[in-house]
C-alpha cells in the first residue's frame, strides 16, 4: 500500500476561509480545491496519486526539517529545512482578506529565502484539474505563466528570472538576502487579476496581522489557550465566509483505515458542526463568529424546516449524490474516493438536540433570540415531539440501517428541555408547554428504562444493545442524571474501560461495528469529550491528565485529524476536522477557571449548557 | 399614460408578486425573501427587517410599474399577454443582473470575495439566485410573469 502522499499528520493547512491547501513537510501542495472548498482539485496528489497533479517549494535534495510552525498566532506557515549549503526556509499562506481590493478571490503567497550559503531549491508546478487530471492549457504573458481550463485559469508569477514550465520541475538558487516569492492568483468566471511578488507578500503580512488582532479576542487567562487560540484558528479557516458554512474539512477520501472503504467526502457542511462551533467561538468571547453560525444554519435549513438537513452543500443546497471517482488510487491505496455525501438523506434526531442547545447557548450568554430564530427553534423542537420514538442513523451515520440509539434520544430529550429553558425568556403558549414538558418526561423515562442496562450499568449504544457508544460521553453535561449519580459515572468508566484504544484514545463504537468490512482508528472528538465528561464528573486532575496526553498527539502544527491509528498514532481521516478543533476548545474550556472569560461573553464549559445560572436576558 | 391605473394596479401587481414569492418560501420552494433582503438594507433585526422590506418591496414594485406602464403606453395597447412578456423579460434582468449585482450594493449581504473580516451574514444569491435554491429561477419566473400579467390585465380593462 505504497502511497504517493505523506502521512497524513504531516500536512499543514493554508487557507482563506473560501477554500484551502494542505502542504506536506516537503514543500508539496497536494490538495488545492478552487475556486472553494468543494470545488474541483488543481492539485490532487494527496488522494489521486501522481497524475492528480501538485505544486512543490522545497530543497533539491531530500533535506531534513530543522523546524516548522505557524508563524505566531497566524495562518503563515514556515518550514525551514537543513540543506547541503545552508539553512532554506519556505514561507507561505493564503490571502484572506481581499474585499474592496483588486485582487484575487484565491492568492497564494509563497516565499523561499536562504540562510548562510546559496542553496539550490526545485520548484515543480503540475496542475491538473478534476477527476480526468486534465492538463491545462498553457501560455505566457510576460512574467506570467497562465493555465486555462476553459473558464477557469491559474497564474503563477514569481520574480526569479527562470522560466517555469508546468509539469517539469525546475532548479533555482535562492541565495542570502534575496528571497524568492512565488505568487499563485485563480480566476473563476472572471479575469485573472496579476498581483507583483512584492506586493502579494505584502498582502500575506497584512494578513497575517489580522489574523493575529483576531486570536487577541480570545481570553488572556484560558488554560491552554496556545491549543485553544491554534484549533480557533483552523476553525475559522474552514469556515467558509460568503455564507458562514462550517466546512467539516477541507478534504475527501482521507481513510478511517489505511488501505479501507470509510472514505467519505466531507468538504460540506453539516448543521451539528455549526452549532458546535456556536458554543466554542461564544465561549471564548468571539460573538459574531457565533452568530454567523447560527444565522447560517437558520438560513440553510430554511427550505427543510422544520426538518433540519443533515449537511448541507456550502451555500446551503442538497449534497449532489455520492459517488466514486473512476480511476483514483485513493490515499494508501483506500478506494473508493467519495464526492458528494450519501448521509444526506438520512433521519439524525441527535440533530435537533445539538442546533437547539446552540440556541440556549446564546440566550444564555444574554443574547436573546429573534422572532424568526425563536419560530425555527420551536419549529424543531416541535418536531422532535413528534418524531422522537423513531428510529435514526445516528451520530455516527451508520449506513446499516436505522435503530433506537440512545445517543439520539439523549439529544433529543436536550431539545425539549432547553427549548423549555429558553421559553422561560421567551414566548411560548401554554398548550405547547406543556406538551414539551409532558414528550421530555416520557422520553427520559423511556431512556432510562430502555436505554440502561442494569447489569452493567451503564447506558447502551441503542435500546437492547449491549455495546458502548462513546458518544454517549455527553451524559454529564445534558442534565438526565445528575453528573455525580451512579448512572453517569458507571456509564463514563464502562467507556473508558470498554472502548479504549490506549491512553487518551477512545474508539466510538466497538470497531467494525457498522455494516462495513474492515475496522476504523480511534475517533479523537470523543477523548475530547471524555475530557469534558470528567471535568463535569469532578475528576479534574483525571481530566487534565487525559487532555495533556492528547495535545501531545497533535500534529506538530497542532492539528488534529478526525481519527488516530492507536498503533502508530498515525492521523486518520479527513484533515484537519473541525469538529476536533471545536472539541478541543469546549475541553480546554471546561479545564478553565470558572471566571475565565472576556467581555461580553458568558463563558459556558461545555457544547452543551447546563440550565444553571441564567444570566438577565431581555425576552 | 393611465395615472390612476399605474397608482392603483401597481400596487394590485406587486402584492400579487410578493404573494407568489411568500407561498413559494412557505412551501419550501425558496429560501428567497424579498422583503428580508431589501429590508436588512436598513436594519439587521429580521423581524423589523421584513416590514421594511415590504414597504421597500412596494415601492420598487411602483417603480417598475411605471415601466410597464410607459411601455404599454408608447406600444399603444396593455394586454395580458404583453404584460406577461415584459414579465418574463423583467425576471431575466433581476436574476442575471440585479440580483448578482446585489451583493456590490448591500451591506449586510457577503459576496463570493468575502473574507474573515466580514461581518456580512446574508449569503450572496450566486448566479439566478441558485444559492436560494435550485427552484429559486423558476419560482422568479413565475412571480415576475404573473406580475406582468396581472398589470397587464388591469390595466386593459382600466
Amino acid at each position: 500500500m505504497e502511497s504517493t502522499s505523506a502521512p497524513i499528520g504531516d500536512y499543514g493547512l493554508l487557507g482563506d476561509t473560501r477554500t484551502a491547501t494542505l502542504v506536506s513537510s516537503d514543500g508539496s501542495l497536494d490538495w488545492f480545491c478552487v475556486p472553494r472548498f468543494d470545488g474541483e482539485p488543481i492539485f490532487g496528489r494527496l488522494v489521486g496519486g501522481a497524475a492528480a497533479g501538485r505544486f512543490r517549494i522545497g530543497p533539491s535534495t531530500p533535506s531534513p526539517v530543522a523546524s516548522r510552525r505557524y508563524r505566531d498566532h497566524s495562518a503563515t506557515l514556515e518550514t525551514t529545512w537543513e540543506t547541503p549549503e545552508g539553512h532554506l526556509t519556505l514561507t507561505e499562506g493564503m490571502v484572506a482578506d481581499i474585499s474592496g481590493s483588486l485582487l484575487p478571490a484565491t492568492l497564494l503567497v509563497r516565499r523561499l529565502s536562504a540562510h548562510g550559503r546559496t542553496c539550490e531549491a526545485v520548484v515543480e508546478f503540475d496542475p491538473r484539474l478534476g477527476e480526468a487530471h486534465r492538463h491545462p492549457r498553457v501560455s505566457r504573458r510576460s512574467d506570467l505563466v497562465v493555465c486555462e481550463w476553459g473558464s477557469l485559469a491559474m497564474s503563477l508569477r514569481s520574480d526569479v528570472p527562470t522560466v517555469i514550465e508546468p509539469g517539469t520541475p525546475t532548479v533555482i538558487l535562492v541565495a542570502p538576502g534575496q528571497p524568492v516569492t512565488f505568487v499563485v492568483a485563480v480566476a473563476h468566471r472572471e479575469p485573472l487579476i496579476d498581483v507583483e511578488p512584492t506586493e502579494a507578500w505584502s498582502l500575506l503580512l497584512q494578513d497575517e496581522q489580522r489574523w493575529r488582532v483576531w486570536s487577541e479576542g480570545v481570553a488572556e487567562g484560558l488554560r491552554f489557550r496556545e491549543a485553544v487560540v491554534r484549533s480557533l484558528i483552523t476553525l475559522r479557516l474552514l469556515t467558509y465566509s460568503p455564507s458562514g458554512a462550517p466546512v467539516a474539512a477541507p478534504t475527501t477520501s482521507l481513510p478511517e483505515h489505511p488501505g479501507g472503504v470509510r472514505n467519505w467526502d466531507y468538504r460540506l457542511a453539516w448543521p451539528r458542526d455549526a452549532s458546535i462551533g456556536i458554543a466554542a467561538f461564544l465561549n471564548v468571547g468571539m460573538v459574531d463568529e457565533a452568530r454567523g453560525f447560527l444565522w447560517w444554519l437558520l438560513h440553510a435549513s430554511r427550505l427543510d424546516r422544520p426538518r433540519l438537513p443533515v449537511l448541507l452543500t456550502l451555500d446551503g443546497r442538497r449534497s449532489p449524490p455520492e459517488r466514486s471517482l473512476r480511476d483514483w488510487p485513493g490515499y494508501a491505496s483506500s478506494t473508493p474516493v467519495r464526492v458528494g455525501n450519501g448521509a444526506a438523506n438520512q433521519h439524525q434526531l441527535d440533530g435537533y438536540g445539538w442546533v437547539v442547545d446552540a440556541a440556549w447557548v446564546l440566550v444564555r450568554a444574554g443574547h436573546p433570540l429573534y422572532a424568526e430564530t425563536w419560530r425555527a427553534v420551536r419549529g424543531f423542537t416541535d418536531l422532535v415531539a413528534r418524531r422522537w420514538s423513531d428510529p435514526d442513523a445516528g451520530i455516527w451515520e451508520v449506513r446499516a440501517g436505522d435503530v433506537h440509539h440512545v445517543h439520539s434520544k439523549l439529544m433529543a430529550w436536550l431539545a425539549l428541555d432547553r427549548a423549555l429553558c429558553i421559553a422561560e425568556t421567551h414566548g411560548l403558549s401554554d398548550r405547547q408547554r406543556r406538551r414539551w414538558q409532558a414528550t421530555r418526561a416520557a422520553l427520559g423515562d423511556e431512556v432510562r428504562d430502555r436505554g440502561f442496562d442494569l447489569s452493567a450499568g451503564t447506558y447502551t449504544r441503542s435500546y437492547g444493545s449491549q455495546d458502548l457508544d462513546a458518544a454517549l460521553l455527553v451524559l454529564p453535561l445534558i442534565g438526565l442524571d445528575p453528573p455525580d449519580s451512579a448512572r453517569v459515572r458507571g456509564t463514563i468508566d464502562a467507556i473508558r474501560r470498554d472502548l479504549t484504544a490506549g491512553g487518551p484514545l477512545l474508539y466510538r463504537y466497538p470497531p467494525g461495528r457498522d455494516g462495513l468490512p474492515g475496522t476504523e482508528g480511534a475517533f479523537l472528538p470523543c477523548s475530547f469529550w471524555l475530557v469534558q465528561a470528567l471535568a463535569r464528573a469532578g475528576q479534574e486532575a483525571d481530566a487534565v491528565e487525559v487532555f495533556e496526553q492528547l495535545l501531545d498527539r497533535a500534529t506538530p502544527l497542532g492539528l488534529y485529524g478526525e481519527e488516530m491509528d492507536p498503533t502508530t498514532g498515525e492521523h486518520l481521516g479527513n484533515y484537519p476536522q473541525a469538529l476536533t478543533a471545536a472539541a478541543l476548545v469546549q475541553a480546554a474550556l471546561a479545564l478553565s477557571p470558572p471566571n475565565t472569560s472576556t467581555a461580553g461573553s458568558v463563558r459556558e464549559s461545555s457544547p452543551i449548557a447546563t440550565p444553571s445560572d441564567v444570566p438577565d436576558v431581555v425576552g | 399614460m393611465d395615472w390612476a391605473g399605474w397608482a392603483v394596479f401597481g400596487l394590485v401587481s406587486t402584492a400579487a408578486l410578493t404573494a407568489v414569492m411568500t407561498s413559494a418560501q412557505l412551501a419550501g420552494l425558496t429560501r428567497l425573501d424579498l422583503p428580508l433582503v431589501l429590508g436588512t438594507l436598513v436594519t439587521e433585526d429580521p423581524d423589523r427587517a421584513r416590514i421594511a422590506g415590504f414597504v421597500i418591496h412596494l415601492g420598487v414594485g411602483q417603480l417598475f410599474a411605471l415601466g410597464y406602464t410607459t411601455l404599454f403606453s408608447l406600444l399603444g395597447q396593455a394586454t395580458w399577454w404583453l404584460g406577461g412578456l415584459l414579465g418574463l423579460l423583467h425576471a431575466a434582468v433581476a436574476l442575471l443582473v440585479l440580483l448578482p449585482l446585489l451583493p456590490g450594493l448591500h451591506p449586510r449581504m457577503a459576496s463570493h470575495r468575502a473574507g474573515p473580516s466580514s461581518r456580512a451574514v446574508l449569503e450572496p444569491p450566486g448566479l439566478l439566485a441558485l444559492n436560494y435554491g435550485i427552484q429559486t429561477p423558476t419560482v422568479a419566473v413565475v412571480a415576475h410573469l404573473v406580475y406582468g400579467t396581472v398589470l397587464g390585465l388591469l390595466l386593459q380593462g382600466g
